[in-house]
């Protein structure tokens, strides 16, 4: 990076007086100038293995399944180009639309309520020093670092018909509460939803417990001075100054809720009915188990477009005065 | 001012890249070579040479062990043979068999899943033999009934499945859905196994009415098996053979979908499913019903995953129709198919044929497996649901009675049965809304086709 920046700076010094029309070109600006472009050349070939694996493994099945989503293919016999009807098909097709709201749903489970409680313990916990903090944070934090289908197989087991949760619910007489959670057209969805609550909630609450040690403790004091309590402290300055912890939790949290596959894979399988079919379980669906080739890359590529959106959104907001 | 030109040159050159490859060919596949029929084939294996098969399948424990025992015999039978088996799970291998059979190190010989998912797809891929020339060579549509012949057979022009060539081979196996019933609980009950639909409901209710669950099932991850094994009790054989292979003039309400959707939904609302069944995925209700709970159960053969031990126990009848003929959903549990690239389909084909033979319907029998396609198998008495599958699949063989699974008809009907079964469930769908659901499943899957 140096180097360019020096060669550019040596070239625009020499380049000055041999652009003097109608004069050649000294003979040192000359050798100067080849210089640059081979050094160019240089770190272009250092860095050509690098890019052309990228290039391999993301960029050509990137073009691939934006070429793929203009096709109806099985992925075997002869495709046929169809346009874009496989977006149309994406967009308008009752059930696959039914995909968007049910994850419009998991990213408020996935998202925003997480945020709001990780927010508020932070604000809680920061106040004042309590011992063993360190084994609470790693405690909350654990759910992160589980793989999702442990964690899909074990609610599996806390929402069964005669599963934990009912058996609770039933041993403190609520047992008309009890249900079939997954089971249940009304419940299956935020059942769910709880379970990406209890995954992100530790990630949010650890990201923001760090971000609040990093204002400067005089702020707070100011404020106190100026005779703020605990609320106004939050609003006036715990939460202007968690900013940028906030862009990256919402970014990486409704990406996470917009991916959603594993977790409704192992439990619902997108039922009952198709209460809890996410796209990208549709997308499975069409990819794998109907040959549909065409109709699975359509929906990858709005997914890849909407998370692409969601982050972009997200830091150009974030990074606004 | 040139670092902005260079990415403006970057950004042009990339744009230029993509078009290029967009405008390209179209995405790649097997080509549209289609009836790859081999063009001189012979019966004669002890005279190949030396010969190497690669076989790939799904076939784990007891199968496992039969397809590893048959491959003995047959190598045991031409020593100038040798098979290599590899073994994949059931998903693994269905979402990647067309990339393997396009490889030139790929398999000779593999398990499809039959239907237009799987081999119809491979087949109009020009990635499979059509298997006629080795039809004719060894008689298979004589030695083998035509309800199931028909399951591996497709039109050339891929219109059409159940009638033209063939492009898999069944085995000396099969795979049926019928109603097993735990003996010791109906001895305690002092209920005989039902023969017929009306006195398994008469079962049901004397079942209920002891405290039992009559049937053990669960909807959670939308199990079809109960819907199914009804509907082959309720429809007309031919009608849903044609339903199934694709005749647009025959409806679903042709072929007893209303009637089976009606009668489930009767026994879930009397109480004769378990209380929350609705929560209780599969695995889960196979467990039960093997640890015990639960009278009966609809379910595929070889799903329960019976010990010798409990064979006893549990026993199968697959209920005839009103008419006293036996109509029974059923498959060989695998579509045997030869890669087009196979060096060796002379081999292959007589492998196939091999595993049609009764010797590999005994070496099932011995390893608890339901045989087919072979009459005269001796099974043991101690395993009383062995005997029961046995005798069905006999039954099925000899009646012609086999109807294939209901979801090959399109390849989204497994789905399409599983989520609306859950509706009807919950009342949220009438059974009439079920079968116009499943009609319009299939007339777009056929309307795509043509």
């Amino acid at each position: 990076m140096s180097s360019l920046a020096r060669s550019t700076s040596a070239r625009t010094e020499a380049g000055a007086p041999a652009s003097v029309p109608g004069a050649a070109p000294s003979a040192p600006a000359v050798r100067r100038r080849s210089l640059r472009r081979r050094r160019r050349w240089v770190g272009l070939a250092f860095a050509a293995l690098p890019l052309g694996i990228y290039g391999l493994v993301v960029l050509v099945p990137l073009v691939q399944s934006i070429q793929y989503s203009f096709y109806q293919w099985d992925g075997v016999s002869t495709p046929s180009w169809v346009g874009v009807q496989n977006y149309v098909t994406f967009l308008t097709d009752p059930v696959l639309r039914s995909t968007f709201s049910h994850v419009l749903v998991l990213i408020g489970f996935f998202a925003l309520l997480p945020i709001a409680l990780g927010l508020l313990s932070a604000a809680l916990l920061t106040r004042g020093q309590q011992h063993g903090m360190a084994i609470y944070r790693w405690i909350f934090f654990l759910p992160q670092v589980m793989t999702t289908v442990v964690i899909a197989l074990v609610f599996k087991r806390i929402y069964a018909p005669d599963g934990p949760l009912n058996q609770a619910l039933r041993a403190v007489g609520l047992g008309s509460l009890a249900r079939t959670w997954l089971g249940d057209f009304t419940w299956a969805l935020p059942a769910l939803g709880l379970i990406g609550t209890w995954v992100t909630f530790g990630f949010c609450m650890v990201l923001f417990i760090s971000g609040t040690s990093a204002i400067a403790p005089e702020l707070y004091e100011a404020a106190r001075v100026d005779g703020a309590g605990p609320v106004r402290e939050f609003f006036a300055i715990t939460l202007p100054g968690l900013r940028g912890q906030l862009a990256i939790a919402l970014t990486l949290t409704i990406t996470a809720a917009l991916r959603t596959f594993d977790l409704v894979w192992i439990t619902t399988h997108g039922g009952p009915g198709t209460s809890t079919l996410t796209p990208a379980v549709a997308l499975y669906k069409a990819a794998f188990q109907n040959p549909q080739v065409g109709l699975a890359a359509a929906i990858g590529v709005v997914m890849a477009v909407l998370c692409l959106a969601v982050a972009l959104v997200i830091t150009r907001v974030s990074e606004r005065d | 001012m040139n670092v902005l030109r260079a990415r403006v040159a970057t950004t042009a050159a990339v744009a230029a890249g993509l078009a290029l490859t967009m405008a390209a060919c179209a995405p790649g596949g097997g080509g549209s070579k289609t009836s790859d029929e081999p063009s001189t084939v012979s019966t004669d294996i002890t005279s190949a040479g030396d010969v190497t098969l690669k076989l790939t399948d799904f076939w784990g424990s007891a199968e496992g062990k039969w397809i590893e025992q048959v491959i003995a015999d047959f190598e045991k039978k031409y020593p100038n043979v040798t098979i290599k088996r590899t073994t994949e799970d059931w998903g693994q291998l269905n979402s990647t068999l067309n990339l393997q059979l396009q490889d030139d190190d790929g398999p000779d010989i593999a398990t499809a899943n039959n239907g237009w998912q799987s081999l119809g797809t491979l087949a109009k891929g020009g990635l499979v033999l059509n298997l006629d020339p080795y039809v004719k060579a060894y008689g298979w549509d004589k030695t083998v009934p035509t309800t199931i012949a028909r399951q591996n057979q497709f039109t050339t022009d891929f219109k059409t499945m159940g009638s033209g060539s063939w492009f898999s081979t069944p085995m000396a196996r099969t795979s049926l859905i019928g109603l097993y019933y735990n003996a010791d609980k109906l001895k305690k009950l002092g209920i005989d196994p039902p023969k017929t639909l009306d006195e398994l409901e008469a079962d049901a209710a004397k079942a209920k009415a002891a405290g039992e669950v009559p049937f053990e099932y669960g909807s959670l991850d939308g199990s079809t098996s109960v819907l199914l094994g009804l509907q082959a009790v309720l429809a007309n054989k031919d009608k849903l053979n044609d339903y199934i292979y694709d005749d647009p003039s025959v409806k679903a309400s042709d072929v007893a979908m209303t009637d089976a959707v009606t009668t489930v939904k009767k026994w879930a609302d009397a109480g004769w499913f378990p209380k929350d069944f609705a929560g209780i995925d599969y695995q889960t209700a196979v467990a039960n019903f093997v640890g015990g709970q639960g009278v009966f159960r609809w379910e595929y053969t070889g799903s329960l995953g019976l010990d010798a031990k409990q064979q006893g126990h549990f026993g199968y009848v697959q209920l005839p129709q009103a008419s006293g003929k036996t109509v029974g959903v059923g498959a060989a549990p695998g579509a045997m198919v030869v890669s087009s690239k196979s060096k060796h389909p002379d081999v292959a084909a007589a492998f196939l044929d091999y595993l049609m033979s009764p010797a590999a319907g005994q070496a099932a029998v011995d390893l608890g497996l339901v045989p087919a396609l072979s009459p005269d198998v001796t099974v043991p008495a101690s395993s009383l649901s062995l005997t029961g599958e046995s005798a069905a699949a006999k039954t099925l063989d000899s009646d012609d009675g086999y109807v294939p699974y209901f979801d090959w008809s399109s390849p989204t009907m497994l789905d399409t049965l599983g989520q609306n079964l859950q509706l009807v469930f919950a009342g949220k769908m009438t059974p009439d809304k079920f079968t116009s659901a499943v009609d319009a499943d299939r007339d777009a899957f056929l309307s795509g086709q043509s």
